[in-house]
Parts: structure tokens; sequence; C-alpha cells
């Protein structure tokens, strides 16, 4: 250890006590990699500490050392978030929030809750539930915290019911070690009696949060969204044999401004929630299940009064039929394992990149009508590079999500392309396709991605580019925030955009 | 070998499945609890494999406290089989082994094999104290009896675990089953040392314990601790064991079945039940132990949050329960953890099937305040009074 590291570690001991802070390479290894660095094939150096705060005031305080040391900072909620985006790409401190853990309200006149970061979805949803509410269905795992997903823009099945968007207001410590508290929070009195509303006195600042992966500082509590539960809450399965038709239909369903949930797959993304990965490495298994998915599946989830869900199950099935939908003949263990992984926070969300654990994702936002032409681009690009699927060793379909957006004015579509990681020649493959697949999708259909990439980020305005590193110097003036890794914002970008 | 886990390692999606139970949405992992570090839990421990077998880590003192401290209770594997199809736990092992082979092992893990290989008890007691404990009871040697009554270290030398061993030899004297001990004779069964991953000294405990009982006749063993009863029945058949096995929950169950037994009262009303890892998560039997308690008039049982498949470890297993390594910590204590949710419940008793157990969560009621409030108890002490 240096002397400016052994004099950190001092300051740090004040502030959160030995058995809080670890700079032993065991403790560090497991906060360098996540499921995605893999395919970054990127060394990521040792980070010189990891720390696990407590509480807002123990955040601020390390926060005020790193800008004193001028050492870098990446804070993490629980690590999952499969985009390399919480890696510590130039050393430093990683803050493992889990320790602030704490609900510090379930309101059910608000219908919201107050969290820290270290609450996971599962804990928040068990919460809820003794107060008949429950979490807005989210996609990711259950063991992963709403704060870390609201960072990454949460996605998830949007549907009319709920506003993309489940947060309200919240605290943070920015990254010059101040504190900011957003919406109605920013008064004293508000923060204490109403923190409940989001568009106060301007400008959308906790909007400013959503997809910033730490860029603009630590939220240290969250103001979330919850949703009453229904009387009857219940899933409509429809089978389609070709994409045009289920776009729309979902297209049409989403304007009856009904829905709870609304999520169009592929046969090769309900594969992977259907078996069990297990039964994924068992060709004639894997064969037989595979023949019982349609090609492709929409879920609708209703949720109200029964006289109500009634009703709405007909309407539904009158937008979908007309328009070449089928009911989904599922047994009923199938669709017992499908309502699970629509209801969030479950564990057959996990499956989906089961059994190798290589994933990558293509995402891009376009109007509805534009999803089909994706789709092919998508998979001729996979065709070009010849990628096989790990399992069955045949040429690979990528797996396929679409998700409406707003009464799917825009619908968000991923691509899953999975691989073993194991197979270093396919990592490589992969790697080239996914850079192909971004660039005809961004360049060829305007489609947009959610998370501020660097790489996308280049063909962005000058003038955009300067906004969101302005932002960035203005809270961070010694660039302590995640240096170094693909989605900061920092003066760099800023001369990577004006230089074309 | 520890590269023989290439698949697994690399195949660990980094989902954190391993850290809470599903659908309790609880956490699982006492010693990531306990410590809190990624390292701590089977997700980081993955990692720290991977880094081992890609030379990005040396092995070390301080990086065997990361992974002995695991405590082999298995939650995280059974997390992560039914959602992921992985065994963190087996990856975490062969980590384990790996340490021994070089020379890594913490210190007090370190006295406990020392002791178990010197003594063939990790209480550094003389063999032939092994018997001491029924001195006056009764109990006899075994002597081809129908039933080896395996009592194991904490039941010998432990005074927690003699009380325990007394309670169930006065249980199956009440029942007239024909049974002895080994006394002297009696060594460690090795489920821990097998778990450390010490395998040289494992099989050797292991012939030598299949070598007298053969000597002996012994035909059915019945085992005061599930850490016995699972090492006798998934590992030593492997190498070359005939005899059968059962825990004592099993026994008993049954001796109540066909009326051998009968409970009358019982002064422990409410009781909640742990299940012990080794009896549950590694052998599937959630049962016996409940149908015990069940089978005593005027016993409420309830149950913890965290029961049976996603019970939460007392921390005692993987040596630990002699090295202590996840000893200390405050509120962060494994045991305490659990007796704070045991007391939850409102339970007053929070029973247990292993001595082991027992002899963890013994401190944990006064470290939290619950002296007189909760009491640790073992099955066959509630039962023996109720009979
Ligand atoms: C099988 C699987 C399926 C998934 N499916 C989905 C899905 O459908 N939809 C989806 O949205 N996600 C999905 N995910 C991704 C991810 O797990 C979730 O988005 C999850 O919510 C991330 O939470 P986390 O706590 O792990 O975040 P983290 O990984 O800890 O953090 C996410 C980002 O935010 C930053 N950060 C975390 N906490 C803070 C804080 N308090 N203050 C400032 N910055 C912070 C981190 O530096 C990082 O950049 C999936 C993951 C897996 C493994
Ligand atoms: S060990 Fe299993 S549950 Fe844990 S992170 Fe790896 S795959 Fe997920
Ligand atoms: S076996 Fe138990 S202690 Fe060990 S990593 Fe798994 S959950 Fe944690």
């Amino acid at each position: 250890m240096t002397a400016q590291a052994a004099d950190l570690y001092k300051e740090l001991v004040d502030i959160l006590g030995e058995e809080n802070i670890s700079s032993e390479q065991a403790d560090l290894i497991p906060y360098m990699k996540d499921s995605y660095t893999a395919l970054m094939r990127k060394a990521i150096p040792f980070p010189d500490f990891v720390v696990m705060p407590g509480s807002t005031g123990e955040v601020q305080g390390i926060i005020r050392l790193a800008n004193k040391y001028r050492i870098p900072v990446y804070p993490r909620s629980f690590g999952v978030n499969i985009a390399g985006s919480a890696v510590p790409y130039a050393g430093g401190l990683v803050l493992d929030l889990k320790r602030m853990n704490r609900i510090l309200e379930i309101n059910e006149d608000t219908m919201t809750a107050f969290i820290e970061p270290g609450v996971s979805w599962g804990q928040l949803r068990k919460e809820a539930r003794k107060k008949r509410l429950d979490i807005i269905p989210i996609g990711g795992p259950y063991d992963t915290s709403p704060v870390g997903n609201f960072l990454l823009t949460n996605i998830t099945p949007y549907s009319t019911r709920y506003p993309a968007d489940r947060a309200v207001t919240l605290e943070a410590v920015l990254p010059n070690g101040e504190i900011i508290r957003t919406g109605s929070q920013a008064t004293r009195t508000g923060a204490e009696l109403n923190p409940y509303f989001r568009y106060a006195y301007g400008p959308d600042i906790t909007g400013l949060f959503r997809g910033s992966l730490g860029n603009y500082g630590i939220i240290t509590r969250l103001m979330i969204r919850l949703r009453p539960l229904a009387e009857v809450e219940k899933n409509v399965y429809y089978a389609f044999d070709s994409l045009e038709p289920a776009v729309e239909a979902m297209k049409s369903v989403e304007r009856l401004e009904i829905t709870r949930y609304s999520m169009l797959s592929n046969r090769h993304l309900s594969l992977r929630i259907a078996a069990h990965p297990d039964e994924l490495r068992d060709a004639a298994r894997r064969d037989a299940i595979m023949a019982g998915l349609p090609e492709y599946q929409l879920v609708v989830g209703l949720g109200g009064k029964s006289r109500q869900v009634e009703l709405y199950e007909e309407m539904v099935a009158e937008e979908i039929i007309p328009r070449g939908g089928r009911e989904a003949g599922f047994d009923d263990a199938t669709r017992a394992v499908m309502d699970e992984m629509t209801e969030g926070a479950s564990q057959k969300v996990l499956r989906m990149f089961a059994p190798y654990a290589g994933f990558a994702a293509v995402i891009g936002c376009v109007p509805a009508a534009r999803a089909k032409d994706l789709n092919a681009a998508i998979r001729e690009t996979v065709k070009k590079y010849g990628l096989k699927d790990a399992l069955s060793g045949q040429p690979l379909e990528p797996e396929l999500i679409v998700i409406p957006y707003d009464r799917c004015s825009t619908v968000y579509v991923e691509h899953e392309i999975l691989y073993d990681p194991l197979d270093s020649e396919g990592v490589q493959l992969v790697n080239n396709c996914l850079r192909e697949c971004y660039a005809r999708l961004v360049m060829n259909y305007g489609a947009v991605h959610t998370m501020p990439n660097r790489s996308l980020l280049r063909v962005v305005l000058p003038s955009y580019a300067e906004l969101l590193t302005g932002i960035k110097k203005m809270v961070d003036p010694n660039g302590i925030m995640m240096p170094g890794g693909p989605y900061t914002l920092e003066e760099q970008l800023k001369a990577e955009v004006q230089g074309g | 070998m520890l590269a023989e886990f290439r698949e697994n390692i690399y195949h660990c999606l980094k989902c954190g499945a391993c850290r809470i139970a599903y659908p309790e949405y609880t956490p699982i992992c006492p010693s990531g609890e306990r410590f809190g570090f990624d390292s701590y839990y089977a997700i980081g421990r993955m990692e720290i494999a991977r880094a081992v077998l890609e030379g990005r880590l040396e092995p070390g003192e301080k990086m065997a406290h990361r992974v002995f401290t695991c405590t082999s209770c298995g939650a995280c594997e059974e997390q992560c089989r039914p959602a992921v199809g992985n065994r963190p736990l087996k990856v975490i092992e062969e980590l384990k082994a790996d340490l021994v082979e070089k020379g890594f092992v913490p210190a007090n893990l370190r006295n406990f094999l020392k002791n178990v290989h010197l003594y063939g008890n990790p209480y550094q007691a003389p063999r032939e104290k092994g018997g001491e404990w029924a001195l006056g009871s009764g109990v006899k040697e075994y002597r081809g009896e129908e039933y080896l009554l395996y009592v194991g270290s904490e039941g010998s030398f432990d005074p927690r675990g003699q009380k325990i061993a007394l309670a169930l030899a006065g249980i199956l004297q009440k029942a007239g089953v024909s049974f002895g001990i080994l006394g002297s004779r009696e060594n460690c069964d090795g489920n821990e040392v097998n778990r450390i991953g010490e395998r040289g000294l494992f099989e050797a405990l292991a012939e030598e314990n299949i070598r007298i009982f053969k000597e002996l006749g012994v035909k059915k063993v019945v085992t005061l601790s599930p850490h016995a009863y699972n090492t006798f029945k998934n590992d030593y058949p492997g190498l070359g064991a005939d005899f059968g096995v059962v825990h004592y929950t099993q026994l008993i169950r049954e001796l109540i079945a066909g009326g051998k037994l009968v409970p009358k009262k019982s002064p422990a009303a409410r009781v909640t039940f742990h299940d012990p890892c080794f009896l549950g998560r590694h052998n599937q039997d959630y049962q016996s132990a409940r149908e015990v308690l069940g089978a005593v008039p005027g016993l409420e049982l309830v149950e913890m949050e965290r029961t049976r498949r996603n019970s939460f470890c007392c921390s005692g297993g993987g040596g630990n329960c002699y090295a202590d390594l996840l000893g200390g910590g405050g509120d962060r204590n494994p045991a305490r953890i659990r007796v704070r949710e045991a007391y939850g419940t409102g339970a007053r008793v929070l029973a247990t099937a292993c001595p082991a157990c027992a002899v963890m969560l013994g401190d944990a009621p006064a470290a939290e305040g619950l002296e007189g409030l909760i009491e640790i108890r073992d099955v066959a002490e509630i039962l023996l009074e109720a009979l």
C-alpha cells in the first residue's frame, strides 16, 4: 500500500470501521467482472478498496475523501447489471451499497415506497404485498435493486396501466459531495412532509438520473411507485406465426389502454423460460418443448375486478383474433412458468441466459412498424457471421423481445445472442457481429438505445454530448465518478463527438 | 481438481440468486450476511475460483478466510440449481480442497484437522474418555445390538452435546430399542473433514470407521448428528461401507408411529424448528423432526420464514462449529440472525435436531438480549420431557 493509500485507508476506517473496508485481492476480484465483461475482453484493474457504507452520511464522507484524494468511485447496488457498467475501469473505490437495505416507508395512500439502494425487488415486493400493494412488474431478477434498475433505465414490459418510469423523487450524494433531493423533496418541508411528487420546480431532475448509471451521483434514497394488487390478475397468451401481425396485435391491444403487462417474444426466448437449463442440454427434451411453443407469443396481463377482467379478456380477443392470433395452448406447467415470469421478481427470468451465461443484447427502440425490419436486419447479420447455437450446433437464432412504450407509439426491440464464454473464437465472432448489428440499427433505422453507451453517443449532436458532459463536469469537477468506462460522461466524450 | 469445474465456473451468470431465498426473498448465505463483501457469497467465490484457475489470484491466508467461511450449508446451490442449473457449492468445496493441497487453511481449521488426526475428535479429548458422557445412564458399549448409536464428537465431548446425547439415549431406552455405543472406539465421522477438502484424512477416517463397524458386525447405525448421518449415507458406501443409517429423528418417528413411544404433555408450548442443513437440504428430510414435534400434545409448531429448503444455517458447518470463523460480528452474526428470526415467530423454544446447531445457537439468545425469552432445545430433549 502506498503512503497515500494508507492515509486514505485510515480516513475511511474513521468513517466506516475496519469491517466495512477491504483491499484484499480476494475481496476485490468479485467486483471486477459481470457477465458482460467477458465480451468486452478488457482487463479490469484491481480497485484500491471496496467499501460498504451504511448511510447517506457515510456515502457523503467517502465521496469527500474521494475528491480529496482524487480517486475514482464506482457505485453498485447488487452489480447484476449485465452491461459492464459497475466495474472499476480505472481502479479506485468500489462502493458496495448492499448494506443500505432499509425500506423507510411503504405508503398505501400515495402507493409509493421509500427505499435505500440495497433493497432488492424481492424484499420490496414482500413488504408491499403486506399492504395489498406490489412492485410494478419488472423484467430483471428479484435479487437486484430498484435503484440500480432505474439507473439502467429499467427495461421492462411497459403497459398502459403504469408509467414507464417508477421513480418519483430521490436523494443523491453528488460527486462533489453535496446532497441533492429532487422533485417535491427539494425543500426541507417537502422532504419531511411531501416527498411524493416528481414534477416540481422546473425541469425533471429525477429524470436526469434515469439511465445515468452513476455518472451524476450516488442515489441513497428513492421514492418508487407501487401498484395496487387487483382482485383478479390474469395473463392471456396468444400465438402468432409471424412477427408483423403479432406487433400489430400488440399495438391494437395497447391502444385499448387497459393492460397491466405486455410482451411479445419469439419461441427461442420462450424456450429458455419454459425449460430448465438441464432440459435445454438434452436435445430430445429441448426439441419436444420447442415443438409445443408458438413461433411468436404475445402475453397480455390484465387486472381489476372480476367483471372488469372478463370484459377486458373479450376486448383483447376481439383485437387479436382478426389479426391472425390464436390462444396459445400451453400445458399447465408451462403456463405456470410463464405466469411466474410475467409477475416480475421471479426466479424464472434467470433462465434467460442459462445454461451458458454468455449473452449479448442488441437493443433498439423504433416505431412499431419498424420492428419487423429491425428483426430481419439482426437475423441477417447474425447469419452473415455464421454464429452457432452453443446448445445444438445449429445456426443461431437470436431471442427476441418486443415491449411497448407509451401505448405502443414506440417499441423496445431486444435481440439476445447467446454464446458459450468458454468458446473464445465464438466470443470474438459475437463481438464483431454485435458491432455490426448496432451500426445497422442506428444508421439504417434511427434506432435508439436507452443507455449512454459511448460508442453510440459518438453519433449524437455535439450539443447533446456537451449537455451530458457539461452537467457531469459541473457536479463532478474532479472527474471521480466512474472514469474510463463505456458509459462514462466525461470531457473526452465531448471531444470524440466533436471530432466526428 | 478445480479445473474439472471450469464449465460451472464460467457459466455462472453473476445473477446473485445464490444470495436470496426464493420465493421468500430473504438473505440465505450465512457467511455473506456475516461479512458482507461479495467474496463471502457464492457469487464472489465463483469469481475467486475463476481467478485461481486463470492464475490471477495467488492463494493465501486471507483468501482462505473467504473460502473456508463457507459453511457448506448448500443454500446457494438450492437457489442456483432450479434457476440456473449450476453447482456453486461443488465449486467452493473444490476450491477448499485446492487450498488444502496448497497448504492454505485458516489456523483454527488447521487445529481442528490436526486434533481430529491426533485424537479422533476435535476436542483434544483422549479416546478412552469417549464414552464418559454415558456413565451412570445404563448405556452400554456396542456388542451386536440391533443399532449402533453413533454419538459423534459434540455428543461425546461438548457439555451441550452430551446433554442431547443423554436425552436421546433416554428415549431409546424408554422405547426398548436395542442399541450400544462405541465409547472409546468411536472416531470422528469425517463429514466436516471431507467438506473442508482434507480428502486424505477423510478417507483414512472413513476406512478406519468402516473397519471397526465391520469388525463389530454393525448392520444399522442411528446417528445423533445429521453431519454423521450425511457422510455415512452419502460418502461411506463408495468406500466399501455396507451398513444402513438413519438419523435419530427418523427412528423416533417410527417408534412413535409404532406406538413404542407415547408422548404425553409438553412443557414447551410454542416451538419453531430450525432445519439442520445436513438433515434438510443435503438429505431432503424436512419431515421427521416435525412429525416428532407434532406428536407432542400441546406443542404448537410455528414456522420461521426461512424454513425447510430455505432454512438459514446456524453457521456451524464446514468445520466452523469448532473453528468459529464466523464468530463475532455483532448483529450480523448468523446465529444471532437466526435466533432473532425464531423469536419473531412468537416461539419461546427454538428446536433443532443437531448438536452442532444447538452449540452454535446456544449463546445467541443472551447476545440478542433474549435470555429467558427464547430457549434453544434439541428435539430429543423436548420429546424426553414429554414421555
Ligand atoms: C437474467 C437477467 C435478466 C435481466 N433482465 C432484465 C430486464 O428484463 N430488464 C432490465 O431492466 N434489466 C434486466 N437485467 C439487468 C439487471 O439485473 C437489472 O437491471 C438490475 O435491476 C440491476 O440492478 P443492480 O442492483 O444489480 O444494479 P447495479 O449493477 O448495481 O448497478 C447498475 C448501474 O447503476 C450504478 N449504480 C448502482 N447503484 C447506484 C446508486 N445507488 N447510485 C448511483 N449509481 C448506482 C452502477 O454503477 C451501474 O452502473 C437482467 C439481468 C439478468 C442477470
Ligand atoms: S452461483 Fe448460481 S446463483 Fe450464484 S451468481 Fe452464479 S449462477 Fe447465479
Ligand atoms: S454453502 Fe452456504 S455458506 Fe457456503 S456459499 Fe453457499 S450459502 Fe454461503
